[in-house]
């Protein structure tokens, strides 16, 4: 068998490059892995994005020994973290480049240690950490590292394998510790992602690189080739670039070949047209270069070229009139375009695109902190998953950071309107986490899956409702989950109820929700606002 | 002699209190078309409050002309030497103006000092009040003002809007003017700050807000005045003293209605509470 006694930068890049390939073929795979049967946070997704901005800090190291490489890799993570399972692993990251530092190469025992820290570090970086989650798997999957390298073993393949081998087992372990994965019967998402990662650093240093090209970690086998295309990301696509939008006229133009190669070129590409004139809209870095390639096919009309970071500012100034506070700004996490306008109109300075299916990665929201002109910013994440990724801010930035644990837009708007115009920063964040406290939130959506849930049989497509994210009513409309819901909750104490229907949902059949629960309760102040949410029906505040 | 206080319509100072308190109130206008009515004089708050809501007519406001002010002047003249003028915030009216102006006609028959209260509303009653008290004790001119300066940045009034609509038309948002134009409901609850309109807090409820008004008098440890006064909800005026009264004296706290002028830019459904701090907290 292959043996391997140390190993270097290089190796850990490239077998972490691998490893994100491998990674990839199976993220969708480990996004349905989601306990509940609601657009849940993409697990897969979102370590796989967290591994990519690491793969390629890495290649930004300023040297090549293991130390450099790895603490890039680490900044990468955290820079790119996204969602919960993303901070974990940057936390992860974190632990290793700390028992890697000033090392130039590593052997299995040093490796060892390494995992024992990163488990370490992933446990110190929740407040509240839950077993049979990715956090188990690493604990035991660097637990058996260590137990081989006691046994003789010390080795990096022989290490890397018990390690695997113990995360296999401890990810197939997670249903008998965490309940909800026991009735969902599925195995927890962080804790396969982890699981994959290590295989496939295990694989590439095996040398089975073959395997890897025509295998796949779970279902589907295909080759997929090693270069990734990007994944496309609104919150990512509109913070950088130009905005390039032309008209191209000419003879036999081939449509396919033209994606096909614009592709490569940047993000958010439309090509619509036949074969004499093609619409085409792309944003770009490098605007040159696309119409270099454009003019050797045709000729050129209504060409549009616009900076998209001036675009953002113009955008910020108008804003800035909207502050609560000159010295102060709030950043706001919502998907839809009703919710930012509601966000905005309330006073929150940056709006950064992001929900449940879309979480923001620690970049995006950093972005945003960086470029309201405030330099104590209060952060809503509006989402239990984004609350941790939003945490990571404070250490990016010389900005002071409070971050108030908003999770869900009602919290958020609750807290937002709960802003002290006369307070100082530190009273305000604290009204503000006070204010979240009183509010009901009613989340309806429809499920992605069946599944049986809470003792309920859940058939896909169904209207699912959750109340303060518990899922507790299932039926086949909308409406009819969301009065369950109400009727659960003692209205006698309420006073107002916002309804924000989603982008799927007609005002017409928001408004006869509306009635329907002004006439139970004629002493409610009933309000129905247009949300755009993505997925969701209906977001109910109760307060 | 007593130095003799005069002060304007908007301090909210109720008729019956200002001639027990030797108060000498001057009013400003408020108009619907061509009707003019004198603030308080002419025109109460509740008749003001029926035509406001029942009418398509927006009201406007004038100061009251510098002659309002110079006949006052003469009336004090025969029986004091020395007057204050306590007036509404510069930034909101320009009654100051014409007090100053009234004063400079009457050249000197007189000394008489005018004070920018950089406020309004029971905010600038409530000094007015204490002006007089001071005054009646024997004070004299520069002794009041020198009280009164004092009691100028401890004088604050908070008042719980139903909407923001009257104050953005009349042209007296202020530092409010951020929380216009939102896309959910609430009750601002405002300020004057620096002598002019700005924002405090935002609730989803008249509850909320009336429980932010009692939260912000109970604040105070040492107070020298307390006021409460309405638009169009004496009950929720009523129920504010009610629990008031476990922290401060009722009978000690001044009940008022907002004047039309007043009513003018803050709607109906009004309440406002006003402190003013005690020396020494």
């Amino acid at each position: 068998m292959k043996q391997i006694e140390s190993i270097g930068g290089q190796d850990l890049k490239d077998m972490f490059a691998a490893a994100t390939n491998w990674l990839e073929k199976s993220a969708q795979d480990i996004d349905a892995l989601n306990v509940f049967p609601v657009p849940d946070g993409d697990c897969g997704t979102n370590m796989l994005l967290t591994m990519r901005s690491s793969i390629e800090e890495a290649s930004r190291a300023p040297d090549q020994n293991i130390s450099q490489v790895a603490q890039a890799m680490a900044k990468g993570a955290l820079m790119g973290a996204r969602g919960n399972s993303g901070v974990i692993l940057s936390q992860i990251w974190r632990g290793l480049a700390q028992s890697l530092n000033e090392k130039e190469t590593i052997n299995g025992h040093e490796l060892a240690q390494a995992l024992l820290q990163a488990s370490e570090m992933a446990y110190k970086g929740l407040s509240n950490p839950v077993e049979g989650t990715i956090l188990t798997v690493m604990r035991e999957a660097a637990s058996a590292a260590q137990k081989q390298v006691a046994k003789g073993n010390g080795n990096v393949i022989s290490v890397l394998e018990a390690t695997v081998d113990a995360a296999n087992e401890s990810v197939a372990n997670t249903p008998n510790l965490l309940p909800v994965l026991r009735e969902a019967g599925v195995v927890d998402a962080g804790g396969q992602g982890l699981f994959t990662l290590l295989e496939g650093a295990l694989l590439y240093l095996r040398g089975d690189v073959e395997l890897m090209q025509f295998r796949k970690p779970r279902v589907i086998a295909s080759s997929i080739p090693v270069t990734a295309h990007p994944i496309q990301m609104a919150a990512e696509e509109e913070a950088f670039g130009y905005c390039t939008e032309f008209l191209l006229k000419g003879e036999n133009l081939d449509l396919d070949k033209l994606r096909k190669k614009l592709q490569s070129k940047g993000q958010s590409l439309i090509v619509v047209g036949d074969e004499s004139t093609v619409r085409v809209h792309i944003h770009t870095l490098d605007p040159g270069n696309v119409v270099h390639y454009i003019t050797s096919l045709g000729t050129m009309h209504k060409v549009s070229i616009r900076n998209m970071d001036e675009q953002h500012e113009d955008f910020l100034a108008m804003q800035k009139g909207r502050m609560p506070a000159v010295d102060m700004a709030i950043v706001a996490v919502v998907a839809g375009d009703g919710l930012a306008d509601v966000f905005t109109s309330l006073g929150a300075s940056a709006i950064v695109p992001g929900g449940q299916t879309m979480n923001p990665s620690t970049k995006d929201i950093l972005q945003a902190v960086e470029a309201v002109p405030s330099d104590k910013i209060i952060i809503l994440p509006n989402n239990k998953n984004i609350v941790p990724t939003a945490q990571q801010v404070e250490s990016l930035t010389d900005k002071s950071i409070e971050v108030v644990p908003t999770e869900s837009v009602p919290q958020g708007a609750a807290a937002l309107l709960a802003f002290d115009y006369e307070a100082d920063f530190e009273t305000n964040a604290k009204l503000m986490t006070e204010a979240k406290s009183g509010i009901k939130t009613i989340e309806i959506t429809r499920a992605t899956r069946s599944t049986r849930l809470n003792g309920l049989a859940i058939k896909k497509k169904q209207a699912i409702g959750l109340l303060d994210g518990h899922l507790l009513a299932v039926n086949d409309e909308p409406d009819d989950v969301l009065s369950e819901l109400l009727a659960r909750i003692d209205l006698d104490k309420a006073e107002v109820i916002t309804i924000y229907y989603g982008d799927d949902t007609d005002e017409a059949e928001a408004e006869r929700v509306s009635t329907g629960i002004r006439e139970q309760h004629p002493n409610l102040q009933v309000e129905v606002v247009s949300g755009g949410q993505p997925h969701y029906n209906y977001i109910v505040s109760i307060e | 002699m007593t130095v003799k206080i005069i002060t304007d319509s908007t301090s909210d100072i109720t008729s019956n209190l200002a001639q027990e308190l030797g108060i000498t109130v001057v009013p400003l206008t408020v108009s619907f078309g061509h009707e003019h009515f004198l603030d308080r004089v002419e025109m109460t708050t509740d008749d003001f409050y029926r035509r406001l809501t029942t009418e398509d007519i927006f009201p406007t406001t004038t100061q009251p002309p510098p002659g309002a002010f110079v006949d006052v002047y003469n009336e004090l003249v025969k029986e004091t030497d020395e007057i204050l003028v306590i007036v509404i915030s510069g930034k909101l009216s320009g009654t100051y103006q014409s007090a100053t102006n009234a004063r400079d006609i009457l050249k000197g028959k007189c000394r008489i000092e005018v004070i920018d209260s950089l406020s309004t509303a029971m905010g600038l009653g409530l000094i007015v009040i204490a002006a007089a008290k001071i005054a009646r004790s024997g004070a004299s001119l520069d002794g009041v003002i020198d009280e009164v300066s004092k009691r100028i940045p401890r004088s604050q009034p908070v008042m719980s809007f139903d909407t923001l609509k009257y104050l953005a038309k009349g042209g007296r948002i202020g530092r409010a003017a951020g929380l216009l134009g939102s896309l959910l409901s609430f009750k601002p609850v405002l300020t004057i700050r620096d002598g002019e309109v700005a924002p405090l807090k935002r609730f989803r409820s008249v509850a909320a807000s009336m429980d932010y008004l009692y939260n912000f008098v109970a604040g105070f440890t040492k107070i020298e005045e307390l006021a409460v006064e309405h638009a169009t909800t004496p009950d929720n005026a009523d129920k504010l003293v009610e629990r008031l009264s476990a922290i401060y004296p009722k009978e000690r706290i001044y009940r008022s209605t907002v004047s039309p002028v007043l009513g003018t830019y803050m709607g109906p459904n009004v309440l406002a509470v006003s402190v003013l701090e005690a020396e020494g907290k």
